[in-house]
């Protein structure tokens, strides 16, 4: 291996490229863009305002964020379900005044006050909601007049009650808590807005009414079509938007008890700003407590130390006009180009150095022949690509097809054939367990059984969660394979972890061990990862001896033996490291040795590319998928070889006309039978010299 | 209802204007008479004038929050040019200029940023206002200067005693009029509105359009600037961030432009400018405190939009995503 | 290094002052009265920057303190009460030693300004004035003012004087403190005299273009109004404007800090009158009180001082070059 070789495979095995795409595919990667803005004006204004950090500064800061947190969540969840509501700030004003009224001059006691405040919050967002909701009226302009009327009602009551609440001080040591206490540690209303922030997380998140306003966002149309009750589930954002609005008017009151008549003015646009500031989008679907909350402590910051600073009224205007068009920007571009970027980067190939490969010609034991010529045909242009071939006691074939049947062709003459069962996934490896019952592993499901009388049942979708990988690879993506062992536990292979059922190609463009092995154990019924970082982990095969199994890697290009059971549990041997093409599925033959099907073969292109990440990064980028140079899948042949590795036969359609690609064979009392995923038949061919009466069923579970 | 369907918003809000001018003219003496008609039409001429500039983009399926702030800063910036020294006409038309750029710049961020019209025009809004007071002035209301004397004919002049404003506020309207009706500019403007997908594929160039929008408003909204100025004798440039702006989008929906772009024309906006008139002018006779103004002014707008929307309905099927 | 130079500084000092004994003797106050000013921190919080009022005050504090070594720190909250209440809050934990303050309205800042003077801080009230009385308060007796005003009014347009007895009044924002207490005060007045009414009242929001409209409208109705008062200059160019283009004689009677601009409206007949609080005086006035307390060395809130701003009716006929200033460096 030359030096630059080495050095290319050091660099690919230290620095993760995947995780790029990875983190790009997760949803919080949306915080981060907001998360480091904030970051930046803390850096900023730390610097430039002495004693930033200290407590006293801290806490002024804190409980101030209190009130304008929950306006900026208030918007937030009307923006999530697509609307917007502008009459934040006039409904801040209504609470302000009202709860300083009814608190100075009715003397109330404070619970009653905050109720009778909380309900005049929800009356307005009930208005908003009924015009907005029901009536569909435009939410921007509707919440525009409201904002205009809840302004006039407030300035109506100040100038009755402005100078009685000027004139009284409140009796309540309760009411001075809200404005001045500490709870824990922390200001009132930062307790408030954390319990508030922290509850509607879990509501947007976990429950089915924040899914509801979330559906509702992300497509009304689609909502509606679902039967959500869209007007109701506006017409309820609004409500909420009320509350927390007069909510946060409540704790302004409590804190300066000024009926000013500036109170609230503009403070929607402050809002909005925070509210985009934190990624929340405009047209709805997309938004979060966690982004509100980082939004407004962002604006807050930046409201807060212009002031402090000094600077002339204009720069404050300018500056909030600027983040406000910035953000919006960097919010449309984002939402416009995130998959762009992603289909850029996603795809992140590694350094694969594969063995030469061995000829197929000559004396090798690959050598090319006519072999498979024979093969006679079954559900010829009826059959649209069957993986995996099985049959059972009485003779029938079942394979699974491509719109996520499995069908089952009678015997004698397979003439006739019937859907045996619909599992709405991609059917691909499949075994008979002990039971009778069929085991398949569904690409995009998991692994299910199948009855006899066709009942369904799902055995596991789903591993336990690796704690560093950044993808959630706790559910299971393509289950490729499986087999089953004499105890009843099934393991089986999940071909990779990064792409889907209909993207399987594109992981050998990366030749990453982003594979693995998993094992369920229906004893427990628990389900556990045994084996990672696989390359393409397809055909799995129990040997004899009942404690281990053969594993095919397809872009390894090598067959590998696994010991679960006896003294070198645990352990893995290569079998055949070297094959000249891309194994699939493994399955035993009459004479205890093993077939394995090559799907493609290896070509002297694809091996040097294999060897050039760069090169690949640099294909996925620039071109489209389908000038991509993918490995060869179309020409294969079927091997048999022993537990040592040995080649003893292979099998070829010189032509490719009869079975033009093959990935899997089932031996069958003396037949070999063929599927291959992209064909539209099975192959059946009559094997010389094999035992005629042997099947799967003895083989593994001794019956006759 | 039925019976309303068949009325567009604009008959029902000049119907409305009618009834309400009958009833003044009966209640009220001295609402009938030449001088306060006059003064009527005149008190709302600005805001017809900010209607028309509003309804253009409307009509284009935009909307311009930074009208009002634009307005107020690019003509105090002429003002205090002209207070400092600057000859009237050179400073006229570096106001002008600064109008027309920004009004330029609001258009790119729509047209090629895509950011949406309402925050686009929300954000340029406090920024220009921002721009205005930290870089182009110190007090937040600049006066009328010795200099810019002659100005002051065209907020307090009379044309045989009908008052200037009233005389500008037409001629707006009739290059208005005469644009969207008789120019191709007008023509793909209206097309741009109504169907912006299908405009673009016709061949229109959509986004010049667009931007084209932003400048008109910008021009028409330097124009009512220096109207105002001149018949207050200063500019407060207090009044971008308050709530007038809202009251310019109040004259353009009342008279029956769709928000959504397309529809309308400049006789909508009179039509909304002459409700909001009368309304003004009989409450103001009546002495009905502003508070309360405000909320009858609101409430007239929620009724008009309310019947729009029940007249020109829209439903989940149609409704379009982040149409707010 | 510090100590070296002040080591060097005293003996200079003491050298000089050694020498002055030769000439003459010195004032033994001035020494004390220097060095009790000398790094100390004043802060202003106005309404809002940008208007007449409030950059006068700013710029008489600057000129009165700023050469005895005094700091001073404008916020501005840009008419944001919040932002004025987040500007003390964070005043108070930086300990300036006198924070001066125009409260937009009477009780969003009580409890702060109270916090203030707790926490050690010198609190002057400027104008407007808050519910809780601070160490001094500066500013327009507004009830006293109002009264006034309803007394030139009834001087003026009393059917006994000759008027037709029909006043209107512009008010700025109903809401405001200013606005409330000289309502009050010329409540007082005109309820007493029943020859005189008030046929409008209404609130122009501080802007010359609604002032302007409210007060085109009234003269069309009642064209024999007699007087129109309004609340700010700046504000009643826009009533003056109706009234020069309705061509009619009423009489305008507003008020002001006295900018320049005002005697400019009186001397071509924009105003008829003018209420000036005259803002250096306004501004002089604090900055004594500031003196006053620093020198004094008293715990924060042990005093309360109120002085109230003389006011001047001005007319074209009563007018001085002195009844007006203006604005360093403005036009």
């Amino acid at each position: 291996m030359s030096l630059s070789d080495t050095m290319t495979r050091w660099r690919y095995r230290a620095v993760p490229d995947h995780l790029v795409g990875e983190i790009l595919t997760k949803r919080w990667v949306d915080n981060a863009i907001p998360m480091l803005i904030l970051l930046a004006v803390l850096a900023v204004f730390g610097s430039l305002i002495p004693d930033f950090f200290g407590s006293a500064s801290v806490t002024n800061l804190a409980r101030q964020w209190g009130e304008f947190g929950l306006i900026v969540i208030a918007l937030m969840i009307v923006m999530v379900a697509g609307g917007i509501d502008l009459s934040v700030g006039s409904t801040f004003a209504l609470g302000n005044i009202v709860a300083l009224a009814l608190i100075s001059v009715a003397e109330w006691s404070v619970p009653a006050v905050v109720a009778t405040t909380v309900m005049c919050g929800a009356a307005v967002g009930l208005v908003n909601g009924l015009l907005v909701g029901y009536l569909r009226l435009r939410a921007f302009l509707t919440t525009l007049v409201t904002l205009i009327i809840v302004r006039a009602i407030v300035d109506m009551l100040l100038l009755k009650y402005s100078v009685s609440i000027a004139a009284a001080f409140p009796d309540s040591d309760l009411w001075y808590f809200f404005g001045e206490g500490f709870l824990l540690g922390a200001p009132f209303s930062v307790v408030v807005i954390v319990t508030i922030a922290v509850i509607i997380h879990l509501v947007l998140s976990r429950s089915r009414a924040g899914w509801h306003i979330l559906a509702v966002g992300g497509s009304r149309r689609s909502a509606h079509n679902v039967g959500i009750p869209v007007r109701r589930v506006i017409c309820s954002t609004y409500v909420v938007s009320g509350i927390l609005a007069s909510l946060a008017g409540v704790l302004f009151a409590s804190r300066l008890g000024g009926a000013g008549a500036d109170t609230g003015i503009g403070l929607e646009i402050a809002a909005l700003t925070a509210a985009v500031l934190g990624g929340n989008s405009l047209g709805g679907g997309r938004g979060s407590a966690a982004k509100a909350v980082i939004g407004s402590i962002t604006v807050m910051i930046i409201v807060n130390s212009l002031v402090r600073l000094g600077v002339t009224s204009g720069a404050n205007s300018l500056l909030l006009g600027i983040v406000l068009l910035a953000a919006v920007a960097i919010d449309v571009r984002w939402l416009k180009n995130r998959h762009k970027v992603l289909s850029k980067v996603y795809v992140s190939p590694t350094y694969a150095d594969l063995p030469p490969a061995p000829p197929t010609s000559g004396a090798s034991p690959y050598a090319l022949n006519d072999r498979l010529r024979p093969v006679e045909l079954i559900g010829l242009g009826r059959i649209d690509g069957p993986e995996d071939v099985i049959l059972d006691d009485d003779d029938n074939i079942y394979v699974g097809d491509r719109t996520g049947d499995i069908v089952r062709f009678f015997a004698p003459d397979y003439k006739r054939q019937e859907v045996f069962a619909h599992t709405g996934g991609r059917p691909l490896g499949m075994a008979f367990a002990k039971d009778g019952s069929l085991l398949v592993c569904i690409g995009g499901m998991g692994l299910y059984r199948v009855t006899m009388d066709r009942r369904i049942e799902r055995l596991t979708d789903e591993t336990n969660r690796s704690w560093l990988s950044i993808i959630d690879d706790s559910r299971l993506r393509l289950a490729d394979d499986l087999d089953i062992a004499l105890d009843g536990r099934v393991f089986f292979s999940e071909a990779t972890i990064r792409y889907e059922m209909h993207d399987w190609p594109v992981d050998c463009l990366e030749s990453r061990g982003n594979g693995r092995i998993v094992c369920f154990d229906p004893n427990t019924g628990s389900t556990r990862t045994v084996l990672k970082n696989l390359v393409f982990p397809n055909g799995i095969c129990m040997t004899h001896d009942g404690q281990s199994f053969l594993f095919a890697e397809t872009w390894g290009c090598r067959i590998s033996r696994y010991w679960f059971d006896g003294p070198k549990k645990g352990t893995v041997e290569p079998v055949i490291s070297d094959l000249p093409g891309y194994p699939d599925n493994i399955n035993r033959a009459s004479d205890g040795t093993y077939w394995v099907a090559l799907v493609g073969m290896r070509t002297p292109s694809v091996d040097l590319a294999m060897k050039m990440p760069g090169f690949r990064k640099r294909m996925a980028r620039r071109i489209a998928p389908d000038e991509w140079l993918y490995p060869n899948i179309n020409t294969g042949c079927v091997i048999r070889f022993d537990e040592n590795g040995r080649i003893i036969e292979t099998l070829w359609d010189f032509g490719g006309e009869n079975h033009p690609m093959i990935t899997s064979m089932r031996e069958h009392k003396g037949h070999l039978y063929i599927g291959g995923i992209f064909n539209n038949r099975i192959g059946k061919l009559k094997l010389d010299g094999m035992d005629e009466s042997w099947t799967g069923q003895t083989s593994y579970w001794g019956r006759t | 209802m039925r019976a309303l369907g068949h009325l567009s918003q604009e008959q029902i809000v000049f119907g409305l204007a009618v009834l309400l001018c009958i009833g003044f003219a009966i209640a009220l003496p001295g609402f009938l008479t030449t001088n306060n008609l006059l003064n009527l039409v005149r008190s709302v001429s600005i805001l017809g004038m900010l209607g028309v500039a509003m309804g253009l983009v409307v009509i284009g399926r935009g909307i311009d929050l930074s009208l009002v702030a634009l307005m107020a800063v690019s003509v105090a910036w002429t003002l205090q040019l002209v207070a400092n020294g600057v000859p009237l006409h050179q400073a006229v038309a570096m106001g002008l200029a600064f109008s027309l750029v920004t009004g330029t710049i609001t258009g790119c961020l729509v047209a090629y940023v895509e950011i949406p019209a309402i925050f686009a025009t929300l954000a340029m809004g406090t920024l220009i206002y921002g721009f205005g007071r930290y870089f182009l002035l110190r007090l937040d209301v600049v006066y009328m200067p010795e200099a810019a004397r002659h100005l002051l004919w065209l907020g307090q002049g009379t044309i045989y005693g009908v008052p200037v404003p009233i005389f500008v506020f037409a001629g707006v309207c009739l290059m208005g009029y005469l644009f969207l009706r008789y120019t191709r500019a007008g023509h793909y403007l209206r097309a741009v509105g109504d169907n912006l997908l299908a405009a673009r594929i016709t061949g229109i160039p959509a986004r010049p359009v667009i931007v084209m929008q932003y400048v008109l408003s910008s021009l028409i909204g330097f124009m009512a600037g220096m109207v105002t100025a001149a018949s207050v004798a200063s500019m407060n440039t207090r009044v971008a961030i308050s709530t007038y702006v809202y009251d310019v989008i109040l004259v353009v929906v009342l008279g029956g432009i769709g928000l959504s772009g397309g529809k309308g024309g400049i006789r909508n906006v009179i039509v909304g400018t002459l409700l909001i008139g009368v309304l003004l002018n009989g409450m103001t006779i009546m002495d009905i405190q502003y508070t309360v103004q405000n909320v009858i002014k609101g409430i007239i707008l929620l009724t008009a939009i309310v019947i729009d929307t029940i007249v020109n309905p829209r439903d989940e099927q149609t409704a379009q995503q982040g149409d707010i | 290094m510090r100590l070296i130079t002040t080591t060097l500084l005293a003996t200079a000092v003491t050298l000089c002052a050694g020498a002055a004994f030769a000439q003459g003797i010195d004032d033994p106050t001035r020494e004390p009265y220097y060095s009790a000013f000398e790094g100390k921190r004043v802060a202003y919080i106005p309404v809002a920057m940008g208007f007449d009022l409030t950059e006068g005050w700013a710029a008489g504090l600057k000129e009165a303190l700023e050469p005895l070594g005094m700091t001073i720190d404008i916020r501005d909250p840009n008419w944001s009460t919040d932002a004025g209440a987040q500007a003390i809050t964070s005043l108070i934990s930086e300990k300036p030693d006198v924070i001066v303050v125009h409260n937009p309205d009477v009780q969003s800042y009580a409890r702060l300004l109270r916090r203030a003077e707790e926490a050690g801080i010198y609190v002057v009230q400027v104008n407007m004035r808050s519910s809780y009385s601070t160490d001094a308060f500066i500013g327009a007796d507004y009830v006293g003012m109002g009264q006034r005003i309803g007394e030139r009014l009834v001087e003026v347009c009393s059917p006994a004087n000759g008027g037709s007895g029909k006043v209107a009044i512009t008010q700025g924002v109903l809401t405001a403190a200013a606005s409330v207490y000289q309502m009050q005060g010329i409540q007082n007045v005109l309820s007493q005299h029943d020859d005189i009414q008030i046929v409008s009242n209404q609130a122009a929001d501080w802007d010359g273009t609604k002032a302007k409209n409210i007060a085109a409208t009234v003269i069309q109705q009642h064209p024999d109004l007699c007087a129109i008062t309004g609340f700010w200059d700046v504000m009643d160019v826009g009533t003056a404007a109706a009234i020069k283009e309705s061509g009619k004689d009423v009489y305008l009677l507003t008020q002001g800090g006295g900018n320049q601009m005002a005697c400019d409206g009186l001397a071509n007949g924009t105003y008829s009158e003018v209420v000036v609080y005259h803002v250096p005086g306004q501004a002089r006035d604090m900055a004594t009180m500031i003196k006053h307390l620093i020198q004094q060395g008293q715990p924060a809130g042990t005093t309360k001082t109120t002085l109230f701003t003389p006011l001047d009716f001005v007319t074209k006929d009563n007018m001085t070059p002195a009844s007006c200033w203006s604005l360093p460096g403005l036009n």
